[in-house]
């Protein structure tokens, strides 16, 4: 076939000022189909573009699928639970499990809430965690393997070890005696209170009491008129009570000592270091001193990475129950993660009690991670763009 | 060149007022990671100090008009209970140390071998990125503890009556022993393989669930392999499965490296691990119960071993591309 297609000549079929149109004969469509669809290549091709899509949608499926199962289980009503014909799609439609969450539970109180608090600490994270990743990537100073060693060690300790010790830290707050000192506490060394030196010295530190018994702001009065501050904390000589305000989240924020902060330290070292060194040097050159040059220069080109560990610092405080379980024991605070009950208009005794508040539970759920789902459908895509930046690999 | 030398002496005392450059930037370094370091002295080496003293001690509510507790030093006692008296203690940590074993490679080889599927150009790239990364955002923290609880979700999943009895469902086991079994039976690889592979698929969710970092930090490394030495490859007639493990799999060594020690990490201090879970029983059990400290300590130790011995291991396999710039 080819080789007749060669020897015949080209045949000249328009020709305007500066083009020329020329055709060969064509092979047949018959043959060029069959030269294109039945060799070896294209059938491995469609083969493995069918696994590809099977594996793909398999796994998708597995993800997505108890996504699937709390929000069809989140319209039923509770004759449903009991109906045996009744799988995926609810038969009596009902939004009742939404009403009773959002009135009973006050969703929209521990929305804002939680809100606030994973927005501050979003914030801080993301913000401290550059400043310290950058410090690791781009300086050479002494004890900089050993210091990032006890970042690392940060995250290795688990939290449940440390879970009585942070509890206490924080509801006894007190930075070297400070408070105590200001409280009239005098000072303790070793061991042993300066006051009980004598009753001179104790006379004269007792006399130190300018801190008040009590710190509290933002009054509020509740439905039922109940005086409520939205912070209330306790000072004594043992220290400052920051359980149930946010500021012991705060503070392991601007520590960098929060949920997972060392992997984003890491992770933000990694994209520093794939910046290269010239950048900064010309700014240098320019007369722009270095937090200048942190500030214009390397941040604007980082906002990928940015966005990256905003959205899981973000989510990650959002959906956290160990630590606001751990510092948030009152009810003045209601949190999202902390409205998971039934509500109780809702509560039912009946053959499918289990179920349904299985199906009010995952409700519960659903709702929390709404607003999470929202910031996930625009983030996502700067996910993978921020990492694959980082040039981890060197 | 008496001369020169002399310059020069005179020169570095005026040097001396305006410190280096690499001084400059040491000091600016130091001013960058401040804020941990702060942190860390302030707040959490009096929390491991105290975490480490409350191990030896005991805690017993004070006697006459105190408030609070009183500590009492027991030195290693709670160490020595929760190793010879306490039953379960030993039995939760050797079980959830062979849970390790078994998630560690599963975990590895799942989240790879996505990458390298993600990493392909193909049609609904996108899409499916954005699914595979759902678990890692969204199901931590609350929903976990809310899954725990959850049994709509078998319930949805079988195609039997509500009180179905035998407490496994269509979605729960995929795909059956027997079934896998009859496959391998006649490829002779060895029954402990087609268990592993069995359980493994299983526990599909589990590991979807628990793979999304490792994901992104395998693909974040697939993506800064330069595309010159694929096409090289290609050229040189390269098959796609010899260019993976020629060319892909060394290059991203470090990756595998990084992400090994960050599942030991990450499955040992997740909440739904089951040493973890038994120590935070212990300590909700009773208030001031110190035993569960010295149980955190021991595994904390346990588990920096772990990492190391990983870390030493797979490092001598790691392939480091040398930097040319």
């Amino acid at each position: 076939m080819n080789a007749q297609n060669i020897n015949q000549k080209p045949v000249v079929k328009r020709e305007t000022k500066n083009k020329i149109r020329v055709d060969f004969d064509r092979t047949p469509l018959k043959d060029r189909l069959k030269a294109k669809f039945l060799s070896f290549h294209f059938i491995a091709k469609v083969v493995l573009w069918i696994f590809r899509m099977v594996l793909m949608i398999g796994i998708s499926y597995i993800v997505l699928f108890p996504f699937l199962t709390k929000i069809s289980g989140s319209f039923m009503a509770p004759e449903d639970f009991v109906d045996v014909t009744v799988r995926l799609i609810p038969k009596h439609f009902t939004l009742d499990i939404y009403r009773g969450i959002i009135s009973e539970l006050g969703y929209w109180e521990a929305f804002m809430n939680t809100f606030t608090l994973s927005f501050c600490c979003a914030i801080i994270q993301t913000f401290i965690c550059c400043l310290i990743g950058y410090g690791f990537a781009k300086f050479k100073f002494k004890g900089r393997n050993l210091l990032f060693l006890l970042v690392m060690l940060t995250m290795i300790v688990p939290h449940q070890t440390l879970q009585l010790s942070m509890f206490m830290e924080f509801r006894y707050f007190d930075i070297f005696g400070i408070v105590r000192l200001l409280k009239g506490g005098g000072i303790e060394l070793f061991g042993h209170n300066i006051k009980d030196l004598g009753e001179g010295v104790a006379a004269v530190f007792e006399k130190i009491n300018i801190l008040p018994d009590e710190i509290k702001w933002g009054q509020y009065f509740t439905e039922r008129g109940v005086e409520k501050w939205k912070v209330q904390m306790e000072v004594t000589e043992a220290g400052i009570n920051l359980c149930n305000t946010y500021f012991p989240l705060v503070l392991l924020s601007l520590g960098g000592l929060a949920f997972k902060n060392g992997l984003y330290i890491f992770l933000l070292r990694q994209f520093f270091r794939g910046i290269p060194d010239e950048l900064e040097e010309s700014a240098y050159m320019d007369g722009s001193g270095t937090f200048r040059t942190f500030i214009q220069i390397i941040l604007p080109l980082s906002v990928p990475m940015m966005i990256t560990v905003f959205l899981f610092a973000f989510c990650w405080q959002w959906t956290d129950d160990f630590y606001t379980g751990l510092f948030f024991s009152s009810t003045n605070v209601n949190l999202l993660t902390k409205i998971v009950d039934i509500p109780p208009s809702l509560k039912l005794e009946y053959a499918g009690t289990d179920l349904y508040n299985s199906a009010i539970r995952n409700t519960c759920g659903l709702m929390i991670i709404a607003p999470l789902v929202i910031l996930y459908a625009f983030c996502q895509r700067f996910l993978v763009q921020g990492i694959e930046h980082s040039g981890i690999a060197n | 060149m008496t001369k020169d030398v002399k310059l020069e002496s005179a020169k570095a005392p005026k040097r001396k007022k305006i410190a280096s450059l690499d001084r400059r930037k040491a000091r600016a370094g130091w001013v960058f990671v401040l804020p941990f370091i702060i942190g860390f002295v302030i707040i959490y080496l009096p929390m491991i100090y105290e975490s480490i003293m409350l191990s030896f001690h005991k805690l017993e509510i004070a006697g006459g008009n105190k408030a609070g507790y009183d500590t009492i030093f027991v030195g290693f006692q709670n160490y020595s209970d929760a190793l010879f008296v306490d039953p379960n203690f030993v039995q939760t940590l050797i079980s959830g140390l062979k849970q390790l074993a078994f998630d560690i490679p599963a975990i590895l080889i799942f989240s790879l071998f996505m990458a390298v599927m993600l990493n392909q150009k193909a049609a609904g790239r996108g899409l499916f990125r954005a699914i595979f990364f759902i678990p890692v955002v969204l199901s931590t923290g609350i929903m976990e503890s809310i899954a725990a609880m959850d049994i709509m979700d078998d319930y949805m999943g079988s195609d039997e009556g509500i009180d179905d009895g035998s407490g496994q469902s269509a979605a729960q086991d995929l795909v059956s022993t027997m079934d896998m079994e009859r496959l391998f039976a006649n490829m002779k690889v060895g029954e402990g393989l087609v268990k592993y592979v069995t359980e493994a698929i299983n526990n599909i969710y589990d590991i979807v669930n628990r793979a999304g970092v490792q994901m992104l930090i395998f693909l974040a490394g697939l993506q800064s392999i330069s595309p010159a030495i694929y096409e090289s490859c290609k050229i040189d007639g390269a098959t796609a499965w010899e260019t993976f493990w020629k060319i892909t799999f060394p290059m991203i060594s470090p990756m595998i490296l990084v992400n090994g020690v960050y599942t030991v990490i990450d499955s040992f201090t997740t909440d739904s691990n089951a040493v973890m879970k038994y120590i935070a029983n212990k300590y909700s059990e009773a208030d001031g119960n110190v035993i569960s400290s010295a149980m955190a300590w021991m595994y904390f130790l346990i588990v920096i071993l772990i990492v190391a011995a990983i870390a030493s291991v797979i490092s001598a396999f790691v392939f480091y591309q040398r930097k040319n710039d």
